[in-house]
């Protein structure tokens, strides 16, 4: 989590507006989906890969990481499509020639439009992608709170993690049975501090004022449309290829 | 259990946003216009919907082997309730798949519909349920959290069944497959999470009746 967020805030990409990067990203990503995958994947797969790390500087590792994420969900579900199975006369499980294809095809499929979504996190801060949110029809007081959530998501996460390290350190998850039980304090005393965190807050906004409008600052960036064009047009020139190999290959 | 991005073909992707918006959108707009009415509603939502973002993210103790999350989706419907749950798990799946790349864009409304609709309702049903047969306390806490915690877990299992039905069996067999296969490590860990959500809840009915009392949550004759 701090290791996305950290690229997302430090990247060379940081600057532009996040329009310039959530089109591109976004336009390749339906194209994952339209497109038939075991021709165009690897083509959007390596597209994005590049843009995150020879574009936007972020480490290799960094991209690596973000990608394998799904890695566990993949593998335990994606072999389960290669597999059939039938109760007509007792129980039986094959190996089927179509799903194996199915298997690899949404194997392909999720790994180019993970990285589509890598990208887009490795490079754009989420506040920025949340700003952009007002534009889409989402009330202002909804983005405020979505903000007003992401912000407290670290200092949450600060906490959760010292409570855990001061239980560690006191043999609190020496075994299961206290595992679970330090775990339920940890999550139970967290809740009661976000409650307590809430109402600070409330004071000290009621101390300034606050009618139900929190005012930020936020940064105004230009859109650079030569930036934008080139994008659009790349993911035009790649949905293009993608096509022509469908239509080429078997 | 996240679906992964870029894993429901498109149609399927299209199908459960399209399920999931009404529940969202109802919700977003009892929770905007609550919010109005009282500013500080803003500022306890936003610290619950962060404390469930953490919730979600703390390591449960491991029983598999593989590395295992809580949901907490029946602790935000004994303390939310499923009305707001919607907008709340909405909001809490965006960051997973945004600062975690857990789930995605695409499979944002198949994943909502799971975690952020189908699992609280349940919670919230089995929770008041058994609290009006007289349960104490920490059964019904436990039931809901486990149950929940199933649920959510058949209605992946059947969210992947219709978008890969078994070639020889169909939808039945496919179902079948991903339930027994995602059985594996649901099971013990809604068990484990159940044991967890009654151990928080009893801490907060012990400690803090004041906040629960704000939430609305009034377990009237206590154990």
């Amino acid at each position: 989590m701090r290791a996305i967020d950290h690229h997302a805030w430090s990247n060379r990409w940081r600057d532009w507006h996040p329009a310039e990067k959530l089109i591109p990203a976004g336009g390749l990503l339906i194209l994952t989906l339209v497109l038939p995958p075991l021709s165009s994947g690897p083509l959007i797969l390596a597209a994005m890969a590049w843009a995150t790390v020879f574009g936007a500087g972020v480490p290799a590792r960094a991209l690596l990481h973000v990608l394998a994420a799904p890695a566990a969900f993949l593998l335990l579900s994606a072999p389960f499509l290669a597999i059939s199975i039938s109760f007509t006369d007792g129980f039986h499980w094959q190996w089927s020639p179509q799903g194996w294809r199915l298997a690899l095809e949404t194997i392909t499929r999720a790994l180019a439009a993970v990285s589509c979504l890598a990208f887009l996190t490795l490079t754009t801060p989420l506040t920025d992608l949340i700003t952009l949110s007002r534009r889409l029809g989402i009330p202002a007081g909804l983005v405020e709170l979505i903000l007003l959530v992401y912000r407290l998501i670290f200092v949450f996460a600060e906490r959760a993690m010292t409570g855990q390290q001061a239980q560690a350190a006191r043999l609190g998850y020496a075994r299961m049975d206290r595992s679970v039980r330090s775990l339920g304090w940890l999550a139970g005393t967290l809740f009661q501090r976000a409650l307590h965190q809430a109402r600070r807050m409330e004071i000290g906004l009621a101390a300034r004022a606050y009618n139900g409008e929190l005012r930020v600052l936020g940064s105004e960036r230009a859109l650079s449309w030569p930036r934008l064009s080139i994008g659009i047009v790349g993911v035009g020139l790649i949905g293009l290829n993608g096509a022509w190999l469908a239509h080429t290959l078997p | 259990m996240h679906i992964a991005e870029g894993f429901l073909p498109p149609v399927h992707a299209i199908a459960w946003t399209a399920i999931a918006l009404p529940f969202v959108v109802v919700s977003a707009y009892r929770v905007n216009r609550l919010m109005r009415e009282q500013p500080q509603v803003k500022l306890l939502l936003a610290a619950s919907g962060a404390y469930a973002f953490i919730l979600s993210a703390l390591k449960l103790p491991s029983v598999t082997g593989s590395c295992s999350h809580a949901t907490g989706t029946g602790l935000g419907a004994i303390l939310f309730g499923p009305s707001v749950m919607a907008l709340l798990g909405t909001i809490v799946l965006l960051f997973q798949a945004l600062l975690l790349a857990h789930g995605g864009l695409t499979t944002l409304g198949a994943n909502v519909f799971s975690m952020a609709i189908a699992g609280p309702w349940i919670a919230y049903a089995v929770f008041h349920g058994t609290r009006r047969l007289h349960a104490p306390l920490a059964v019904s806490v436990f039931l809901a959290a486990t149950l929940g915690d199933w649920g959510t877990y058949l209605v992946t299992a059947g969210q992947l069944a219709l978008a890969f039905p078994d070639p020889v069996s169909g939808i039945a067999g496919a179902v079948l497959k991903f339930a027994s296969v995602f059985a594996l490590t649901q099971v013990p860990l809604a068990i484990i999470e159940g044991l967890l959500t009654v151990i928080i809840v009893n801490l907060l009915h012990q400690n803090s009746r004041e906040e629960l009392d704000l939430l609305a949550f009034a377990p009237e004759n206590s154990r």
